[in-house]
């Protein structure tokens, strides 16, 4: 991009801002297509995109019309993992990568250790930051380079069953001591019915989202050299609490998240709660029958009283590879599905994706929709109060997929019976640190 | 005079050639599909790439550690253990059922036919439903009925059952897929022995046992080395088994499991063909052992 | 098969078939209860399906709606999905049959040179399992620009060694060596000996061969999934395993499809019957006059 092509697009992007505010989102489009034509040569440029997330064409359609000279050709070439895979083939390969992809935040530091990523801080992307939620933006960025536009995310929260809750005349807990007081009573009230199932064994993810709501920061990365303290205070701590709960009997341990008993215990009200994100709002109404109308959803529990102090659990970004034949409209298409306020707005109320832009997060039409299966509640409101809160400092590794996997198998080794969760924090750290020395990282604690 | 020569002649040529050109298709496919990537994941058990400091030879490096490698066994005994278990059972009601099959004497034969094969044919991304559900501790069919009977329920995946769990699953797979190769091999059987056999005074069970199970033994024996190997590799079932039990199965439950988790959740290509062959070499050596133990005829 | 010398009336015979037909009914419950399973589950919503009692039908039946789902949604991509399969089980089975008798009669009626060596290399490759071959298989395909393409899974299927020592035993066993003397003495080339006088008796090994190497494409996940990355080109079975991954999320835009990916594994398993029963009709073998098995 020319100096005099930058200076048009801030125009535009400024003009855009003002042309929203009185007339709407339509003169956006016909703003954008100017930008459009004024930055590209006019010549025909074909893109393709890996995207999981259904009906992802409505929203490339939007982009079409904006930007009709760019044909997209929209793949899903898998979700999360599976198409992870296909990237780090075609990246060894030599080919075979699309000009964007769907990354997501955890997997961002993964690839551009791969030196696969394209840096759309280059090609005008850091135009748009400002419109993002902070965390949001520095989960996939560092400096000015710009490594993938968000997407979505899932700012955590509680979702409970109130029935069950009043049932045993349990208040929701605000604190993490509540939670452990109120699972314990639970259990002894009513066995075989836990406040919470643990995530644990089967979402590596799930763990280290809590943990890093506690202040985990296990890993500091300079070039080559390595920190590792997967095992320290915070870690031991996190592990001590729930160690307690499941010795008490008080948290659900033998069906892992995601398979039928499970699905079947949060309806039928066995697990009386599940800690997630903001999606998951979204996906119990599309299984659950009996328990229609009695779940609420409430803030994450607090380690301090009075503060709030929330974490992230999942969450896409756009990214382009740098094997791309064109990297100016490639970053078009990232930036527009990610901060296009009619495309934004579609994802969240098509997809049912949490907005990652804070104009979305502030609209009170979009964030106030009472849902039934929440007995009427706007449970956006929890997760936009969420959204706020949530720490952007933490960062995730380059080998976040390994971490994940490691944390699942060493938690549930020790649920097996193989010492406490402790212990698998000890294990942890013995075990990731031999990883990355045998990857060429100088491991230190 | 002339004619017969040269007739023979061409005959000569035909067939000492023949035998190659009726393999030289697999072969070629063989050795473009099956052998050539097999090189190349030799290369790469024999190099080392690492995040840090890129790609260097490494030799034997990576075998050597497979062969020291606590997990990699501990998956062998894992595997040895499943095979004892889970390939008799299967082989002993296979050949039932096609022996039934075979003596035409039950009613719906088709459709038993058809059906004993299905499951065969069920694809793998809802076995996670329907073990999920069928094993499910808390609201499984059987828990419901044990609930019911007022019995303790079962419990399919506790660290002691799991292997008798995962053979229970493989068995259900692949029974049919074992009864329609012994069935076919049953059908080569000339039906005039029946009759002189009958006509001996021997009843249908006798023929069955002695004449037609004989005779098909050199067809049972391969699909015994192919169980075995089967079984060595052994993949789908604990990596389906680790999302309904992540406590008792772990990522390496089994060395083929433990290789797929190397190569693709911790990007250690290197080393998982290392293991991948290592496991190829203990396949190998039990898969020949047997096939000696059985072949002391000499057949090859 | 009749059996000489006993009437179908004899009690005997119709003891033995009461017996042995229980025997298969109780075998056949076993096989049937998690495919029943499949089918109740089809019929209900994503609602019902984790709140009622899995093996019996709720209340809800929506059979017919989900299988429209199945073949709408996506833009009816499921069509496509069982298309490709299809062809790819059908030209890879027939194929991968064909080149397995060949070679199997090869390794059974001659004597050559490299005849044990090239045995134990057959047996000794299938050693090395399928999963640390498929990315080998990959890197190399992508060099040739192979990958992506409907022949980046049929021709790696192509390969079947278990055919080749099923045929090979089956051809030892069904092909009596004096009709091959005969037809050299009647001085018939090698290959119409093959084909005319010993493929005929070959047909119960070959269609076995076959429908086993169809259903073994057909059931392929782990080759598809790493050479295909455009959706037009999956199997049913990489296609539905993203629908249920679809289900079972972490990042946001997650639906719960488990009904439809139920009820389409339910709709792919039709096609598999179906070739399963065209092929029974090759399974009449025998030599010669006399030799019918019903």
């Amino acid at each position: 991009m020319t100096n005099d092509m930058k200076r048009e697009f801030i125009q535009a992007m400024l003009n855009r801002r003002q042309l929203l505010q009185a007339a709407g989102a339509g003169t956006a489009a016909v703003a954008l297509s100017g930008l459009g034509s004024a930055a590209s040569a006019q010549e025909k440029v074909e893109l393709t995109i890996w995207a999981w997330t259904p009906n992802t064409q409505s929203e490339i359609d939007l982009f079409t019309k904006a930007f009709p000279n760019i044909s997209v050709k929209l793949e899903n070439a898998g979700q999360g993992p599976d198409e992870y895979v296909k990237l780090r083939n075609a990246v060894r390969a030599g080919t075979g990568l699309p000009d964007v992809g769907q990354v997501e935040f955890t997997n961002i530091p993964g690839f551009r250790q791969l030196q696969a990523l394209l840096d759309m801080g280059q090609y005008g992307a850091n135009d748009v930051k400002d419109k993002f939620i902070d965390w949001t933006w520095a989960s996939a960025s560092e400096g000015d380079a710009v490594y993938g536009i968000p997407w979505d995310s899932g700012p955590m929260g509680i979702l409970y069953r109130a029935d069950v809750l009043d049932a045993h005349k349990i208040a929701v807990p605000k604190t993490w001591a509540e939670f452990a007081e109120s699972s314990k009573a639970l259990s002894k009230a009513s066995p075989n019915t836990y406040l919470t199932n643990f995530g644990g064994t089967a979402d590596g993810g799930w763990v280290i989202a809590l943990l890093a709501q506690a202040g985990w920061k296990p890993f500091e990365l300079n070039g080559t050299d390595l920190k590792l303290h997967l095992n320290d205070a915070i870690a031991k701590k996190w592990a001590v609490y729930w160690q307690d709960l499941i010795d008490a009997n008080a948290v659900g341990v033998k069906t892992p998240v995601w398979t039928t008993d499970w699905f079947t215990g949060l309806d039928e009200g066995t697990y009386a709660s599940w800690l997630t994100g903001a999606w998951g709002a979204v996906f119990i109404p599309q299984f659950a029958k009996k328990s229609n109308g009695h779940w609420r959803a409430a803030p994450l529990p607090q380690w301090e009283e009075g503060k709030y102090v929330s974490a992230n659990l999942g969450g896409s970004t756009f990214a382009v590879f740098n094997t791309t034949k064109h990297p100016k409209e490639a970053t078009q298409l990232a930036v527009f599905l990610g901060s296009d306020p009619e495309t934004a707005r579609l994802w969240n109320t098509k997809q049912f994706l949490f907005p990652v832009l804070k104009d979305l997060v502030a609209d009170p039409e979009l964030m106030s929709h009472k849902y039934d299966l929440y007995g009427g509640q706007a449970v956006n409101e929890i997760f936009v109060e969420s959204a706020k809160h949530v720490d952007s400092s933490f960062q995730y590794a380059p080998f976040q997929d390994y971490l994940a996997g490691q944390v699942q198998q060493e938690l549930s080794a020790s649920i097996g019976g193989k010492g406490s969760l402790s212990d698998a924090f000890d294990r942890l750290q013995e075990v990731v640190s031999a990883y990355c020395s045998d990857q060429g990282y100088t491991v230190s604690q | 005079m002339a004619a017969l020569k040269s007739r023979t002649r061409r005959y000569r040529v035909s067939k000492r050639l023949a035998p190659y050109l009726f393999l030289a298709p697999f072969a070629l496919l063989f050795i473009a599909f099956l052998i050539a990537p097999m090189v190349y994941a030799f290369t790469l058990a024999i190099y080392k790439t690492t995040v840090v400091g890129g790609t260097r030879f490494v030799g034997a490096e990576n075998f050597v550690r497979a062969l020291s490698d606590p997990k990699f066994w501990q998956g062998v005994t894992v595997l040895l253990q499943f095979a004892l278990i889970q390939i008799p059972g299967m082989v002993a009601v296979a050949l039932l059922i096609a022996l039934i099959l075979d003596s035409g004497t039950v009613y719906a034969k088709s459709f038993f036919r058809v059906s004993l094969f299905l499951p065969y044919a069920v694809p793998a991304v809802i076995a996670t439903l329907i073990w999920g559900y069928l094993y499910g501790p808390a609201f499984g069919p059987f828990t419901q009925l044990a609930n019911l009977l007022g019995l303790p329920p079962p419990n399919f995946l506790t660290p002691g059952m799991m292997l008798p769990s995962i053979a229970n699953i493989a068995n259900w797979e692949y029974t049919g897929y074992q009864m329609i190769i012994y069935y076919a091999a049953l059908q080569a059987i000339p039906a005039d022995l029946e009759e002189a056999a009958s006509m001996d005074g021997a009843s249908s069970l006798i023929y069955a046992l002695k004449v037609k199970l004989p005779l098909i033994v050199p067809m049972v024996v391969v699909t015994i080395i192919f169980s075995i190997i089967g079984s060595l590799q052994l993949f789908s079932e604990p990596y389906l088994l680790h999302n309904l039990s992540p406590t008792v199965i772990n990522n390496a439950y089994t060395p083929n499991y433990y290789a797929y988790t190397l190569a693709f959740t911790n990007q250690q290509y290197n080393y998982s063909a290392a293991v991948s062959f290592v496991l190829g070499g203990v396949t190998a050596v039990i898969s020949y052992a047997f096939m000696l133990i059985v072949n002391r005829g000499g057949r090859t | 098969m009749t059996i000489v010398g006993k009437s179908k009336r004899s009690p005997t015979f119709r003891r033995n078939r009461w017996m042995l037909s229980a025997i298969l009914a109780v075998i056949w419950l076993y096989t049937a209860l998690p495919l029943f399973y499949v089918l109740v589950s089809a019929t209900k919503s994503n609602n019902d399906l984790f709140t009622t009692f899995g093996l019996w039908f709720s209340d809800d039946f929506r059979l017919f709606e989900n299988i429209g789902q199945v073949f709408s949604y996506q833009d009816g991509i499921f069509s496509r999905w069982l298309l490709n399969t299809i062809v790819y089980a059908t030209v890879a089975g027939i194929g991968a049959a064909l080149f397995s008798t060949m070679a199997g009669y090869a390794l059974a009626k001659y004597d050559f040179r490299g005849k044990r060596l090239i045995f134990a290399i057959i047996l000794g490759a299938v050693m090395i399992p399928q999963t640390a071959l498929v990315v080998p298989l990959f890197l190399l395909m992508s060099k040739v620009g192979m990958v992506n393409t409907p022949w980046a899974v049929i021709l790696p299927s192509l390969v079947y060694p278990p055919g080749v020592f099923l045929m090979r035993v089956y051809a030892d066993d069904a092909i009596p060596n004096e009709l091959i003397d005969a037809g050299r003495v009647d001085g018939a080339g090698e290959f119409h000996i093959f084909s005319a006088l010993t493929l005929r008796l070959l047909m119960p090994g070959f269609a076995t061969v076959l429908i086993l190497s169809f259903v073994a494409t057909w059931n392929n996940y782990f080759l598809p999934l790493v050479v295909l990355s455009s959706a037009e080109y999956f199997p049913v079975t990489v296609g539905l395993a993203q629908w249920y991954a679809t289900a079972t999320v972490g990042s946001g835009g997650g639906a719960a499809l488990f009904t439809l990916v139920l009820a389409g594994a339910l709709i792919s398993i039709v096609p598999v019957i179906i070739a399963f029963i065209v092929m029974q009709r090759f399974w009449q073998g025998g030599l010669g006059a006399g030799g019918v098995k019903a």
